[in-house]
């Protein structure tokens, strides 16, 4: 969707050659809702091909630019979402060719340099103009997802209805019953109104367990095994503290958790951060589960990193790749990002999650220190191993709603949507890191997934683009209270209105087949097609070429049985006397029977 | 099929002996498989008339012994490899690594062979190793029993735990002696008869008169000059080589001897849309005294000519300018700019030799090597130097690839030998710019005559790979990395090659050890002497059977007929992780996904296949 491409030419060329005079409704693609602010003559630094001489249209929703360079028929088309900070560059007096202008930082890997004339504070209304639109909070402007008019023949809204996918996995049970506890969110504000909790604990119950975690986010149930019926549990830290203060309540609901699966006496937590934070949180009221509380559990610590240490690792990427491309010690500048190894921890962890409750049998207990980032990722990990209906393009989209949306991933803290403060310690490519993760699991089962690369990266600009409302707000209540689902249009209605572009041609639906990626640094691999995916020098073929070719057969193949059915009906209707036929079609029918 | 212990080969006695009635069933057996059409023990014993040392020796045979140091020197009434063999024959469990069951049975060790036949309650077929394919073997006793484990020159590793120390020390001590015997001649190909292929065939298939033919079609500036019929000129090119019209026999002579080891330049490929050519040889032996020849610079001359009035030339040689000036001390060096007026010197440093072998000995130490911290796999893969060699191989052709097609000049390739690193990159530059060399048959024809009828020297480069504790001499995986480009190149662009993984494995493996004769001796010189061509059968003939297409071939192929240029920065090259990892990895899910893609093309062909018997079954009137 944001791309740099040559693929409009034509229609270029066209305008071009009608004058300077543009229409702008021709020349600038718009959305329904979108309306025009600004046009401007600028020269735009391209760090591949040198200055371009364009102008830029700049809406409520995108910066728009078009080379005015006969030669040249780039476009950039960008979200003012996706910017994260504009700054001046250069002064009045600022002597050299185009060195005064104004540099803007992107979230999605790039940076984009335009520069003005120097004569009369040519560029101030640039930069007032883009500030208030790409930061609306700043300047009580509302966000373009509320302003956006687009009209889809599906409602993504209706994708996810935690009811019907707890209903999916078997739930209720007899083990395990829907609360609606959290009606109004006054047990937990940052989880859902909806919670799946042991039969066997009350309501009363869950009150005093949530006393004792952290932004009283309570274990409870993301997903059951469907043949073992062990599950995976979410929460928050204990509150334990320097003191090492316990809580029989809390104790006894993880007992009772335990209890709901016989195979196993052993519940199992797995602790996603390093031992050394979990025990520093205890400073600040946290901590973690103590042998001496709880008996019956095993602790795990899985040694994924905090929010901080994975931005400044991506920040060390984008150094390695934009704008260009670090190639004199390409490998051990990857690895000195440490990219790479986080992944693979997240990997690992969500590997050892899954293992645990398909192999293991024994039901597991997941979180970190709040349980909305490395939690998230485990469980939706884990899950997408575990269960084959994540892999669907609908299931996926149901995951990523429940397990990040619904249960308060802050996306709204951590991709700073609309908000000017760039330097905001509470940013972090949390999601980015998921989606990562799962672009390497359907490169190392390439039949495994329904959706392609195209659906992950779409996903990807729109989590910074703010169209679409799905990743609005840090959580369930705060949506709520605004009318997400009434006043904005969701992600998966554009997906699943076009859902041929995102399909994976090699997609083998199985059942209940469990994915164990190798999470070796071996076997992991920098997406090149997403971080790199600026720099013109990676051949970059969209769409996919081998998908491509493999749906032009796909397309042959369907004819050809088209055909064949023509014929065989022809021949059939020829078939006045059955008993006189050498074969009849239905004999026929298994040289056309597909393995689909 | 479910059979018994095939045959087994006792210490003291060269005789097999053979357990009658399911004995003959199971040589039945090995027989169609083509395993078993001679001696399976010993050459001595052997009945059968095929067997080398049981035909009257020819002279030729004779000469062939010295020219080619010939191994342990054969007694008089033949070598035996069952002298070899002290204990044939044990039990024992093998361990493939992760993802194969472990198989029990019995071990038997023959001339050519590793066998273990799993006991008859064992649903599995019988594993067969071919001894020369093994690389290292490492023996350890404990107890009563032993444990071998084999590093194959496909770098695969296996583990056999052997009953008996005796047994385990006899086996270990077999295989050793029997996997590194050098004779061409009592190699397992001169041996193998498979079911099904007719000796001879497909030999024909890429003669140099072949490729000529397609040159001729396009320009007339160039001839098939047979000036080398009896290798007296080169001796590591093949009879015949294409050269321009223009320069006749004699001055090719006198153009050899100004080359090292007599490879003067001959045609490797005619770019038909510039008109350009590209040529290789080996470096000019100019020697400290900078000497010259004129009919060297003739023939250079006369391809600027052959090409279009005013055509330039590039020389591309691999070597440093300093090591190229360096090589005039031991009497090479390159050709001085006055003397080849029109061609223009460029000098693109490429490793060969010994630091290419060394850095596939660490690549694949660090492949297989599960204890290190996987936190420096990275640099640790850089440090290897591979994919930086990957990286050099590729520009290398791009630069003469793009000489040809976009600056419309002649290219000339050398370095010094002209063995090596030139064949890497004229049969690189012809992948980029040639779709015909993209196609199955273009592509075997490419390897066939950019690789072995040009004299890379397989026999040398390929005795050991990446296992072996021997002091290298003379191995490099040029070849390998070669095939390495091509896969790099296949997965930049995923349709334009008409092969797949699966025959850049095949090559690399047959390369290294084979039951063909298509990768034997070094030169066409030695194939001749050793009567490859006739007595062996030819890789080409069994890889082009139908029953091995769909592992080969890249079902997505289209024809592209534009050159492919591939990006060669670092982020673009990867891991070849389908031969590195070839062993340590699980399979299954990239091989469903080719599967996946096979069904749907022979979905389609079959569909296809079915109309005319939609029309067949129509009633007659």
């Amino acid at each position: 969707m944001v791309q740099e491409s040559v693929l409009n030419t034509n229609n270029f060329k066209k305008t071009s050659r009608d004058g300077v005079n543009w229409d702008l409704s021709e020349a600038v693609p718009r959305l329904p809702g979108e309306t025009h602010v600004a046009d401007k003559e600028v020269i735009y630094i391209c760090p591949f091909n040198g200055p371009i001489k364009g102008r830029v249209y700049i809406t409520n929703y995108r910066l728009y630019l078009r080379s005015l360079e006969t030669d040249s028929a780039l476009i950039l088309d960008v979200p003012l979402g996706v910017i994260s900070r504009i700054e001046k560059m250069g002064g009045a007096t600022s002597r050299g060719e185009n060195s005064y202008g104004l540099d803007i930082t992107c979230k999605d890997m790039r940076n984009l340099r335009f520069a003005l004339k120097q004569e009369g504070h040519s560029r101030r209304d640039m930069f007032e103009i883009l500030t208030r639109h790409a930061f609306p909070l700043a300047h009580s402007l509302p966000i373009f997802a509320f302003l956006n008019e687009e009209k889809f023949n599906v409602d993504g809204w209706m994708v996810y209805n935690p009811v019907e996918e707890y209903r999916r996995q078997g739930l209720p049970n007899h083990h395990w019953r829907i609360t609606f506890i959290n009606k109004c969110y006054e047990l937990c504000d940052t989880y859902p109104s909806l919670l799946v909790v042991p039969y066997r604990a009350s309501d009363e119950d869950l009150r005093r367990v949530a006393t004792f975690r952290s932004r009283n986010r309570i274990p409870v149930l993301s997903w059951i095994h469907p043949e073992n019926k062990t599950v995976i549990v979410r929460c928050s830290q204990p509150l334990v503290g320097m003191s090492g203060k316990r809580n029989k309540d809390d104790e006894k609901y993880l007992d009772v958790i335990r209890e709901t699966n016989r195979q196993i006496s052993k519940l199992t937590i797995y602790d996603a951060r390093p031992n050394v934070n979990a025990v520093a949180n205890k400073a600040t009221g946290g901590g973690y589960e103590s042998d001496d509380a709880y008996h019956n559990a095993e602790l795990f610590f899985l040694d994924i990193h905090n929010i901080h240490v994975m931005r400044e690792s991506l920040k060390k990427v984008k150094d390695i790749v934009y704008p260009n491309v670090e190639e004199s010690h390409w490998l051990s500048s990857l690895e000195s990002t440490h990219w790479l190894e986080h992944i693979k921890l997240v990997l690992t962890g969500a590997i050892q999650v899954a293992d645990k409750v398909s192999s293991g049998k024994s039901s597991v207990l997941v979180h970190c220190s709040d349980g909305w980032d490395r939690t998230a990722q485990l469980t939706s990990l884990a899950m997408l191993m575990l269960d084959s209906f994540y892999r669907s393009i609908e299931g996926f989209e149901i995951l990523v709603q429940k397990e990040w949306i619904s249960f308060g991933h802050k996306f709204a803290s951590r991709i700073g949507h609309g908000d000017k403060n760039h330097a905001d310690a509470d940013r972090s490519p949390i999601f980015l890191q998921f989606i990562d993760c799962v672009w390497q699991m359907s490169k190392q089962f390439p039949t495994a997934f329904e959706f392609n690369e195209q659906f992950l990266i779409t996903i990807l600009d729109h989590l910074y683009s703010c169209r679409f409302g799905t990743f609005l707000y840090n959580c369930e209540s705060a949506r709520e209270r605004q009318k997400v689902t009434e006043r904005t249009v969701s992600l998966w209605s554009l997906i699943n209105s076009n859902k041929d572009r995102f399909k994976n041609p090699f997609y083998t639906k199985e059942i209940n087949r469990v994915l164990y990626p190798v999470a070796s640094m071996r076997h992991l691999e920098l997406w090149v097609n997403y971080y790199i995916r600026w720099n013109p020098r990676i051949k970059q073929q969209q769409p996919n070429p081998v998908e491509q070719r493999y749906l032009e057969l796909l397309a042959l193949r369907d004819e050809y049985i088209k055909r064949l059915e023509e014929l065989q009906l022809a021949n059939s209707a020829k078939l006045s006397d059955p008993s006189t036929s050498p074969s009849s079609p239905s004999q026929m029918m298994p040289h056309v029977q597909t393995h689909f | 099929m479910m059979f018994f212990f095939l045959f087994s080969v006792s210490g003291n006695a060269s005789n097999p002996e053979f357990k009658k009635k399911k004995n003959s069933e199971c040589l039945l057996r090995l027989r169609h498989e083509g395993l078993l059409n001679s001696c399976p023990a010993g050459v001595a014993s052997c009945p059968a008339s095929s067997c080398p040392f049981r035909s009257p020796r020819s002279p030729r045979l004779k000469l062939l012994e010295s020219a080619l140091l010939l191994g342990p020197r054969p007694t008089a009434g033949g070598m035996e490899f069952s002298e070899l063999i002290r204990t044939g024959r044990a039990q024992a469990e093998l361990l493939r690594g992760p993802g194969a069951p472990p198989l029990r049975g019995t071990l038997c060790v023959t001339g050519h062979h590793l066998l273990l036949s799993p006991g008859p309650q064992a649903t599995s077929d019988l594993w067969l190793l071919l001894l020369r394919s093994v690389d290292s073997i490492e023996k350890r006793v404990a107890g009563d029993s032993g444990t071998i484990t084999l590093r194959c020159k496909d770098l695969r590793v296996l583990q056999l735990d052997i009953e008996g120390v005796e047994a385990t020390l006899d086996i270990a001590r077999s295989i050793e002696a029997l996997s590194s015997l050098e004779s061409v001649i009592t190699s397992f190909p001169f041996f193998y008869r498979p079911k099904g292929l007719r000796l001879g065939d497909a030999w024909h298939f890429h003669p140099p008169e072949h490729y000529y033919k397609r040159v001729a079609r396009e320009t007339n500036a160039w001839r098939l000059s047979e000036v080398n019929e009896d290798f007296s000129v080169c001796p590591s090119y093949p009879r015949a080589v294409i050269v321009p019209r223009a320069v006749d026999d004699d001055a090719l002579a006198r153009s050899a001897r100004f080359r090292q080891g007599g490879r003067f330049p001959v045609l490797s490929y005619h770019h038909a849309p510039s008109g350009t050519v590209l040529l290789r040889s080996s470096q000019p032996l100019t020697g400290p005294q900078k000497r010259r020849c004129a009919e060297d610079e003739e023939l250079l001359r006369a391809v600027l000519a052959g090409a279009r009035p005013g055509a330039r030339g590039f020389i591309v040689d691999t070597r440093s300018a300093q090591a190229a000036k360096q090589a005039r001390m031991t009497g090479g060096g390159t050709e001085a700019k006055a003397a080849y007026p029109g061609w223009k010197r460029l000098h693109r440093p490429m490793e060969r030799g010994r630091p290419l072998q060394e850095s596939f000995v660490r690549l694949v130490e660090a492949c297989g090597d599960l204890e290190q911290s996987m936190d420096r796999w990275l640099s640790r893969l850089e440090g290897c130097r591979w994919l930086a060699h990957v990286k050099e191989a590729l520009s290398t052709a791009c630069l003469a690839a793009q000489g040809m097609e976009r600056e419309g000049a002649c290219i000339l390739v050398h370095g010094a030998e002209g063995t090596d690193s030139t064949l890497l990159v004229t049969s690189l530059a012809q992948l980029i710019l040639d779709p015909l060399s993209r196609t199955m048959t273009g592509f075997q024809e490419l390897v066939e005559r950019e690789w072995i009828q040009a004299g890379h020297p397989f026999q040398l480069r390929c005795a050991h790979s990446a296992f072996s504790h021997a002091r290298p001499k003379h191995e490099a995986p040029t070849f390998l990395l070669f095939l390495d480009c091509v896969w790099q190149l296949g997965r930049q662009f995923p349709l334009s090659l008409e092969f797949g993984e699966g025959l850049l494995l095949a090559l690399f493996e047959h390369a290294y050890a084979s039951p063909f004769g298509t990768f034997l001796c070094n030169s066409e010189k030695e194939r001749c002497l050793c009567e490859v061509r006739t007595r062996t059968h030819s890789l080409w003939s069994g890889l082009n059977q139908p029953k091995e297409q769909r592992k080969l071939r890249n079902p997505l192929y289209v024809l592209n007929p534009l050159a492919i240029w591939p990006s060669v920065e670092p982020q673009s090259l990867r891991l070849w992780q389908g031969l590195f990892l070839r062993w340590t990895r699980p399979p299954e899910p990239s091989e469903a996904a080719w599967e996946k893609v096979w069904q749907i093309v022979t979905d389609k062909e079959k569909t296809e296949g079915s109309q005319p018997t939609v029309s067949a079954s129509e009633p007659q009137p």
